[in-house]
């Protein structure tokens, strides 16, 4: 008895010595900035006030009552129902493309993918450039096509330049096109691998039943690669949630024409970094951690209540 | 799967947790931490440090990216050169970014001996007893017989060093606005001089807005808005309005000089036409290309016109446009952070001076100074643009002198802009940006 | 796991009109995914008046070319050390790649086949955190890395990335499915735990490792907000935050900022370009795993 109690705090110190590395960094950079954050959310917290007096949830309160607030959950609200849809759109169609083609479809997987490697920087440096009112490459295919039609002898009036970054009702459509640009690999990617992981013999059976491509595609491919849907579709959505590079580069600090391109999380730095309302900025923070979990839990409820009714009609 | 099946729930984790001993992990995390509340300003901002060969190392911030920051770092090598005990070193940080990291370094560590602080931003620093009290250094000065007083600075300047009766910087300059104007058009006008009031600006703006090429659009303008915010606020000064009410309590853009100061702004793009809206036009571009008659802007723009070949410019007060007198201006303070040890604040403090008495090479690139014996310094009156400049020194209005200042910008700049480019009425944009205001200036 | 492709047709043709459209449609799809890094290439390359007027700023092939944008902007090096912030990315990168290979790795072969008390609980927490965004967590986290005294350093760069669960749970998927009797053989043979990690356990996992490896790394080459709170210096500016922090000051200088991303892109494009493959088949590793 005592032998075998001896053996098992003996195994357990060697796992919690294996684990202890990595717990270490992840209680001092994972866990202690969540406890921390919601501490500091609960303070008036100017950064250099001597002292930090406790303000309860003032700084919820306060948040919930800032318009600017709002405009910047309004503006993140927009980029995700923009970007995570049509994103993972293009995504799938791609994949779905690349998955039909029986050779030589690796040149088209590292274009699409290439993109994905290059920094968020860069991405925005490059297309503020490309989204320029006057000589930006957009703009100048769109005037060329447009002048093209009209030599044609198409009634079509004199192409007026796009304001891309410039009209705030455009802004965040145009940092939503650029962030599918530069991210549609990575989903393509794994949408790829989730085809590749629906087993032949259901295509097969399809088409002894003599399906159509658009009934193998609803009746095989989409149930069967809702694992990934899914997972590319949370991923998305937390990955859009918390947009703050873009508009960093494209706009900083003032984030864009109207604040058309600020985002929460956006919001969240300035508070804390430019305002130096460190207990502010850190209840804009666990709102935008609500909103998030809230979501993901919301998507899991839909996803798996879907897969029920479905399968209750299976049987 | 990520979600589907948590490997246990959350009530059974919390009560394992608890008994294995996580609490203590979390402690420990939360102690790794700074103990939740330990991560204020505990250690001295200021490190003191040495050099190789064992000279105290000042650091020394500013924002002067420039040709005055060329200017600035001419006098930091000749201090070198007079005091080899020291090191100073200057780092130049761009003003859209200075505050920030001045800010930050003042709160957690690493600030510099001696840094630049803009009168308006003053406030806030002091208010958290974030800089030195300079009471000690000045004493000490006036008894070696080199003493500073009041009388040895224009009064606006001066009076910004101090907060709630303690003295915390040493001022450097004053930059007001004032009107630049293209002499070759004017000339071209037939307009004598430059316009001291508002009803000659209003007959030179008209004189100078032309459509030269007569295609039905205006391509030379009489006037351009520049940066907005002193653009507004010098009419606002004008017309007895403002950002904030004149004890600092409340929002005041709603106030009926601030709303008379904005109509004017406003007629003269809509009623008289003889300033474009400022959207999407590089307007101080359109100036130093020639294309524009006048634009009130900082003192300081001086130099980006000496750059522009064949440009026939001056600068003289900005005109009256309302019932009293008063320009926007900006003011550099030399400060010190708070816990600087005190033979490094002494140190610190030889530096200042020396600026300050350096204070006429300074204003060549573009400033006023302060300090009373170089405005009267002959030599400063042959400075053309920055003598014309000092003539509106006492009527200086600086941007709102009270802690909330910073927070009430975010508001007003994008209000300032609304009405100027038409998207919303002064009075429509005035009242949401007071109402947001109101909040800030009523936080605890 | 069955990674067989589904292929439409199994037959062989000569032309085949479907398979030659769908070519078309995706040769169209690359195309449109290359031509904004193509468009930057070629300003990048333009004489200053062709970048912004006339028929010079339609022009694909830039002529005259010249290299006057790269040489304008590494003329700056003060303001501008690219190549500085180059390195400061690669350290970074392939320190925290180890860090995270070497850490997760124990983590989850503890998680994974280890038995000790308070395993599952914290496998569970570990999980529930994968939830929490970055972002909420930056002001904490900047208040801790300023306590720690590591702000402005590599330090900061490189451990908190650490942190991570992703990796441990995306391990631990692996280290299990390896079947039992291999590791109890291994024990029979008089191994301790370390000996069936090295020996069992890891020969195994290679294809994991690789792919966590490179997950991990192109995500911090690519880490943005962190890197940008914990530094301050030019020096201790990575890649990223370099350029960020550069196109503040020239953001209307379009041909020298396109040079500048063009010479932050090149590096990361050519080591894509080297191992497409092995990126590409850890990446959806990851992702089958993480499902």
């Amino acid at each position: 008895m005592s032998s075998s109690r001896n053996a098992l705090r003996r195994a357990d110190r060697i796992g919690w010595l294996f684990a202890l590395p990595h717990l270490v960094l992840f209680a001092v950079f994972l866990l202690a900035p969540v406890g921390y954050g919601f501490y500091l959310s609960l303070h008036r917290w100017h950064v250099l006030a001597q002292d930090h007096p406790f303000v309860g949830f003032a700084n919820y309160r306060a948040a919930l009552a800032d318009d600017i607030f709002w405009l910047a959950l309004r503006n993140t609200l927009l980029f995700v129902v923009i970007a995570v849809p049509f994103g993972n759109a293009v995504s799938l169609l791609l994949a779905l493309g690349l998955n039909g083609l029986r050779k030589a479809s690796t040149p088209y997987k590292v274009a699409v993918y290439l993109p994905v490697v290059v920094s968020i920087s860069v991405v925005a440096v490059l297309w503020r450039w490309l989204y320029n009112r006057e000589v930006g490459l957009l703009n100048l295919t769109a005037k060329g096509f447009v002048d093209a039609l009209r030599s044609l002898g198409l009634p079509l009036a004199p192409f007026d330049p796009i304001p891309w970054l410039a009209d705030p009702s455009l802004v965040m459509l145009s940092i939503a096109l650029m962030t599918i640009w530069w991210t549609a690999g990575g989903n393509m990617i794994l949408y790829l691998a989730g085809l590749g992981n629906i087993p032949e013999d259901y295509y097969e059976a399809a088409r002894i039943d003599g399906a159509t491509n658009a009934q193998r595609f609803w009746h095989v491919t989409w149930p069967l690669l809702r694992p990934t849907t899914l997972f590319c579709l949370v991923i998305s959505v937390l990955g859009s949630f918390q947009i703050f590079g873009q508009s960093y580069v494209l706009f900083a600090p003032g984030s864009g024409p109207a604040r058309s391109g600020l985002t929460l999380a956006l919001y969240m730095y300035q508070q804390g970094f430019s305002q130096y309302e460190i207990g502010y900025g850190a209840a804009i923070a666990y709102l935008l951690f609500a909103l998030v979990l809230g979501l993901t839990v919301v998507q899991f409820r839909l996803f798996n209540a879907e897969r029920r009714a479905r399968e209750g009609r299976a049987i | 799967m990520l979600l589907d099946r948590p490997p246990t729930t959350r009530r059974e984790f919390l009560r394992r947790a608890a008994r294995q001993g996580l609490g203590g992990a979390a402690l420990l995390a939360a102690a790794a931490s700074g103990g939740g509340c330990g991560v204020g300003r505990q250690k001295a901002a200021v490190r003191d440090e040495r050099d190789a060969q064992g000279r105290r190392i000042l650091n020394f911030w500013n924002g002067f990216t420039g040709p005055d920051g060329k200017t600035m770092e001419k006098i930091v090598r000749r201090f070198r050169e007079e005091n080899p005990d020291l090191d100073v070193r200057m780092q130049i940080i761009p003003w859209g970014t200075y505050y920030d990291k001045l800010t930050l370094s003042l709160a957690f560590g690493g600030a510099p001996h001696v840094c630049i602080v803009h009168a308006a931003r003053l406030p806030e620093f002091a208010a958290y007893d974030a800089l030195n009290d300079l009471g000690g250094l000045y004493a000490a000065e006036a008894a070696g017989g080199r003493g500073f007083s009041e009388a040895d600075f224009a009064p606006v300047p001066w009076r910004a060093t101090f907060y709630k009766g303690r003295q915390y910087a040493l001022p450097l300059d004053v930059h007001p606005i004032c009107l630049y104007y293209n002499r070759k058009l004017f000339r071209e006008a037939g307009i004598d001089g430059p316009p001291a009031t508002g009803e000659a600006f209003l007959e030179a703006a008209k004189a100078l807005t032309r459509d030269t090429d007569r295609d039905g659009k205006t391509d030379q303008w009489g006037f351009v808005y520049t940066w907005q915010r002193t653009n507004f606020l010098t009419f606002a000064a004008q017309f007895g309005g403002g950002i904030v009410t004149p004890d600092l309590q409340h929002a005041a853009l709603s106030s009926p000089g601030s709303l008379a100061a904005a109509h004017t702004m406003l007629d003269l793009i809509t009623r008289h036409r003889v300033a474009p809206r400022p959207e999407g036009v590089d307007a101080w571009l359109a100036f130093r290309q020639g294309k524009v008659g006048m634009a009130l802007e900082g003192i300081y723009m001086q130099t980006s016109l000496e750059e522009q070949k064949g440009l026939e410019w001056a600068a003289a007060p900005a005109p009256q446009f309302g019932p009293q007198q008063g320009v926007w201006g900006g003011s550099h303070l030399l400060a010190q952070p708070r816990g600087i040890p005190d033979d490094a604040a002494r140190d610190a403090w030889r530096l200042m001076r020396y600026l300050s008495d350096q204070s006429l090479a300074w204003a060549a690139g573009g400033q006023v100074p302060a300090r009373r014996d170089a405005l009267n310094n002959a030599a400063f009156s042959q400075l053309a643009a920055p003598a014309q400049a000092a003539r509106q020194l006492d009527y200086v209005v600086y941007e709102p002198m009270t802690p909330r200042g910073n927070a009430l910008f975010p508001f007003a700049d994008p209000a300032i802009e609304a009405f100027l480019i038409g998207r919303e009425t002064p009075e429509e944009a005035f009242a949401d940006a007071d109402r947001r205001m109101e909040q800030v200036l009523k936080r605890p | 796991m069955s990674t067989t492709r589904y292929r439409p047709q199994a037959r062989r043709r000569r032309f085949d009109p479907g398979q030659a459209f769908l070519h078309g449609v995706m040769a169209l799809a690359a195309l449109l995914f290359l031509a904004p890094l193509g468009w930057m290439l070629s300003t990048s390359l333009k004489s200053p008046e062709d970048v912004i007027a006339g028929l010079g700023a339609m022009r694909w092939l830039p002529n005259p070319l010249t290299t006057e944008n790269y040489r304008y902007i590494l003329s700056k090096v003060e303001e501008f050390p690219v190549w500085r912030w180059t390195a400061n990315s690669v350290l970074v990168a392939l320190s925290v790649t180890a860090l995270v290979l070497v850490v997760d790795t124990l983590a989850a072969f503890a998680y994974a086949r280890l038995r000790w008390r308070g395993r599952d609980a914290l496998f569970g927490l570990l999980v529930a955190t994968m939830l929490v965004p970055g972002q909420a967590l930056l002001i904490p986290s900047y208040l801790i890395v300023r306590a720690l005294g590591w702000f402005d350093t590599y330090l900061a760069l490189i451990v908190p990335a650490g942190a991570s669960a992703f990796g441990v749970f995306l391990l631990r998927q692996f280290f299990s499915n390896i079947p039992a009797e291999l590791e109890e053989a291994a024990v029979l043979d008089g191994c301790g735990p370390l000996q069936v990690l090295r020996h069992v356990i890891l020969p195994l996992a290679k294809p994991a490792l690789a792919a966590l490896g490179i997950f991990t790394f192109m995500a911090t080459w690519n880490a943005f907000e962190g890197p940008l709170l914990y530094t301050d210096s030019l020096a201790m500016r990575t890649l990223p935050i370099g350029i960020a922090v550069f196109q503040g000051r020239y953001n209307t200088e379009y041909g020298p900022m396109m040079a500048a991303a063009t010479l932050a892109a090149v590096p990361v494009v050519i080591a894509f370009l080297l191992f497409q493959r092995h990126i590409i088949k850890g990446i959806a590793l990851t992702g089958l795993a993480g499902r």
